[in-house]
């Protein structure tokens, strides 16, 4: 083949559109069994034989006249299309259907306290659209009546209250872009590459703009005592009926009491029709089915400070408490479990936060650590947000790690798995923030590894 | 053409229902003017209309939390015996006979010495080769315990032991752990010493910078930006080929088109 189109290209396309729908929509619910991927290969083949069909009449002499797919003009060009949407909820594309919040297998023992990741391979921008944003649930997740839903704030304050969803929407209300990261992000790879792709190794994480009342307001409102609160208790209203703790500093920051997310309430999975956003601290703190507020002096020690969400360290001790997320950043495309199309010029691009104000800088190395360029950084840049990067790059064809490095605006640099290991170990399960390696082989086949 | 009557609500005509009328007549009037007047204060004096007083009942309902301290805690009592036939009845179906590691679950009890119990450091958590934590080895606080099972178990009926099965269930797993002999019997009046007896009470540390935003990073790195190191870094580890086709068919949850495509499984 020397037509244009095929030089450059060094993987076959797919010929796209070439499953039946209702064949589609059985992968979606039900997955891929060998029934339907002998099916798919025969579709395939199928429409390869159609496709070059199709293309027969543009034979050697017409190859030069161009692209069929600008020459023979296509369906939608000649026909009318649909009418405005049926279904009152607009749907992705029927193309966009491999992109879906996945389960890592054997990660969990039960379905309902597990977890969901979401695909930041194929994501853009930071804000995370709500049908694809992670889950982590304790016991199971419930879609909430919101007209019998309740929030309780007492303990050390002058009145303890009872507030309906009525209530908090009539009350000065804010919306703000803010990361949320599971503590336990990453929590695989302390001691080795052992998932596939950025789905798995960072998918607990989102960004979302959440509409809310301050908790402040509603502290001030009740009257927490200035002289003797500490700490405030969150409670959530499912079974777990899951309890953090909260320094009152952080409480009275810019902690969110909300129901709104990227425009619309809040998903039943994330907590619909109230929870807590806690900007820079960790999802276990972030809680969902947000039922009760209670204000006291000395922390609770509730199961999952004091059993799960510890940091166990090399002296056998374990960290307690531990909230803040630290700055970090990946390249998600480029990035595991993909192959770049052929040599030349590539856009990197990631993601870059920290749980201690804004993202300064991110740096990329394409030479596996030697040298670093800093990124672009899309701005606005915002308080405790996900921040894009992008920067370009020309692939070679040659063997290469791809890292990229990100520094916070308190000049906190992301470290080296190596150089965190040094500190905490590689049993400490939570908050590994470490630089990601992607090795790019020379096929062009994308690696996760630990280089340093 | 639209029908817009077809769609009008029924509305009682709001002067047969004469408000003021009972108002003036209850002295009520007088009242309303002043909260009138104090709208534009709103912003000084809280937020007039919006919640209300919590009752007794109402907290008492909802602030179930045990603190380590044992604030909260309610009196009390059970024995091992009694904790194990709620735990045979209720337990035992995800977390074993023995609170052991199983399929639902992972293991409850296991790990803990009789020096860990004296000492309140469980020895094993120093011994980089101990994979399985249960979770006396980590538990620091016997109020934890508590109130985790009684707010959240059992797994498919939360909320659903009385306080005394609470105490019960604790003891019996206090007693599985060997902390606790067997005709032992689990109150609030002795709670302040079993903890005295919890072999991770020792085990906890908050000297790190992670729980405040003011906090110092524990693990420091530079940006160096110029030949940083001799030679590309060393691949230490890479991902198995068997771990590379763990999560399913990858180029199935990449997009057929853009810069890349998700790998199909090995030919393996």
């Amino acid at each position: 083949m020397t037509s244009e189109i095929k030089r450059h290209g060094q993987l076959r396309k797919a010929p796209e559109n070439f499953l039946d729908p209702q064949l589609l929509r059985e992968i979606q619910q039900q997955g891929l069994d060998d029934e339907r991927r002998r099916f798919m290969r025969h579709s395939f083949l199928m429409a390869s034989a159609a496709s070059a069909a199709a293309a027969a009449p543009l034979s050697f002499a017409d190859e030069a006249a161009g692209d069929p797919n600008i020459l023979v003009l296509p369906s939608h060009s000649t026909t009318l299309g649909k009418p405005v949407t049926q279904a009152g909820y607009g749907q992705p594309s029927r193309y966009e259907n491999t992109i879906l919040k996945r389960a890592s297998p054997g990660l969990t023992r039960t379905q309902e306290s597990s977890v969901s990741f979401t695909p930041l391979q194929a994501l853009f921008g930071i804000i995370t659209p709500n049908g694809l944003h992670f889950e982590r649930h304790h016991q199971g997740w419930h879609d909430i009546a919101p007209d019998t839903h309740r929030l309780m704030i007492h303990g050390l304050v002058k009145t303890p209250m009872i507030f309906t969803l009525d209530d908090l929407m009539r009350l000065p209300t804010v919306s703000r872009i803010h990361f949320l990261e599971c503590g336990a992000n990453t929590a695989m790879e302390w001691g080795q590459p052992v998932v596939p792709t950025v789905q798995y190794t960072h998918g607990m994480l989102s960004c979302c703009e959440f509409t809310g009342v301050p908790l402040s307001v509603l502290l001030d409102y009740c009257g927490y005592d200035r002289q003797q609160s500490r700490f405030v208790l969150a409670e959530g209203a499912d079974g777990a009926s899951l309890t953090r703790t909260i320094p009152i500093e952080h409480a009275l920051e810019d902690v969110l009491v909300a129901w709104g997310m990227n425009g619309e309430m809040l998903r039943p999975e994330n907590g619909y029709p109230l929870r807590l956003v806690v900007p820079g601290i960790q999802g276990v703190s972030w809680v969902k089915w947000l039922r009760r507020i209670e204000v006291g002096d000395q922390p609770w020690g509730s199961k999952d400070e004091s059993i799960q969400y510890i940091d166990l360290m090399p002296d056998g001790s374990h960290r307690q408490y531990t909230s803040i997320q630290e700055c970090k950043s990946v390249i998600t495309s480029p990035s595991g479990g993909q192959q770049l199309l052929n040599k030349g010029m590539f856009n990197i691009t990631g993601l870059a936060w920290s749980g201690r104000g804004k993202i300064k800088k991110v740096d990329v190395s394409v030479d596996g650590g030697r040298n670093w360029r800093s990124a672009r950084l899309e701005g606005p840049i915002q308080n405790k947000a996900l921040t894009r990067f992008n920067i370009d790059w020309v692939w070679d064809g040659s063997e290469t790690i791809l890292q990229s490095r990100a520094v916070d605006e308190t000049g906190y640099v992301q470290p080296g798995i190596d150089q965190l290991r040094k500190v905490r170990g590689s049993r400490s399960t939570y908050h590994n923030n470490a630089i990601q390696s992607w090795q790019i082989m020379a096929n062009g086949e994308v690696m996760n590894v630990q280089a340093y | 053409m639209f029908r817009l009557t077809k769609h009008r609500v029924k509305v009682r005509h709001p002067q047969r229902i004469k408000p003021f009328a009972w108002l003036a007549r209850s002295g009520l009037l007088l009242s309303l003017s002043c909260a009138v007047m104090s709208q534009t204060l709103a912003g000084e004096s809280g937020y007039p209309g919006v919640g209300r007083k919590a009752t007794t009942k109402e907290i008492e309902a909802w602030d179930t939390d045990v603190r380590p301290d044992f604030k909260g805690l309610p009196k009390g009592s059970g024995t091992v015996i009694q904790g194990q036939q709620v735990w045979d009845a209720k337990c035992a179906s995800c977390h074993g006979t023995f609170g052991e590691l199983t399929q639902m679950s992972a293991p409850i009890i296991g790990g803990t010495t009789a020096e860990d119990v004296r000492l309140g450091r469980v020895a094993a958590l120093s011994n980089p080769n101990t994979v399985l934590r249960s979770t006396i080895m980590k538990v620091p606080t016997l109020s934890t315990l508590w109130d985790y099972l009684y707010r959240a178990m059992p797994w498919n009926a939360p909320k659903s032991l009385s306080v005394d099965e609470t105490y019960a269930v604790t003891a019996y797993i206090l007693n599985l752990a060997e902390i606790v002999p067997e005709d032992f019997k689990l109150s609030d009046q002795n709670v302040k010493e079993i903890q005295e007896r919890m072999p991770n009470r020792n085990g906890m540390t908050r000297d790190h910078g992670l729980s405040t935003i003011k906090g110092r990073p524990d693990v420091t790195h530079a940006d160096c930006m110029k030949n940083c190191l001799d030679k590309a870094a060393t691949v230490r580890a890479s991902i198995s080929e068997d771990a590379l086709n763990s999560h399913g068919d990858l180029s199935l949850q990449n997009r057929s088109f853009g810069s890349v495509r998700g790998l199909p499984p090995s030919k393996k």
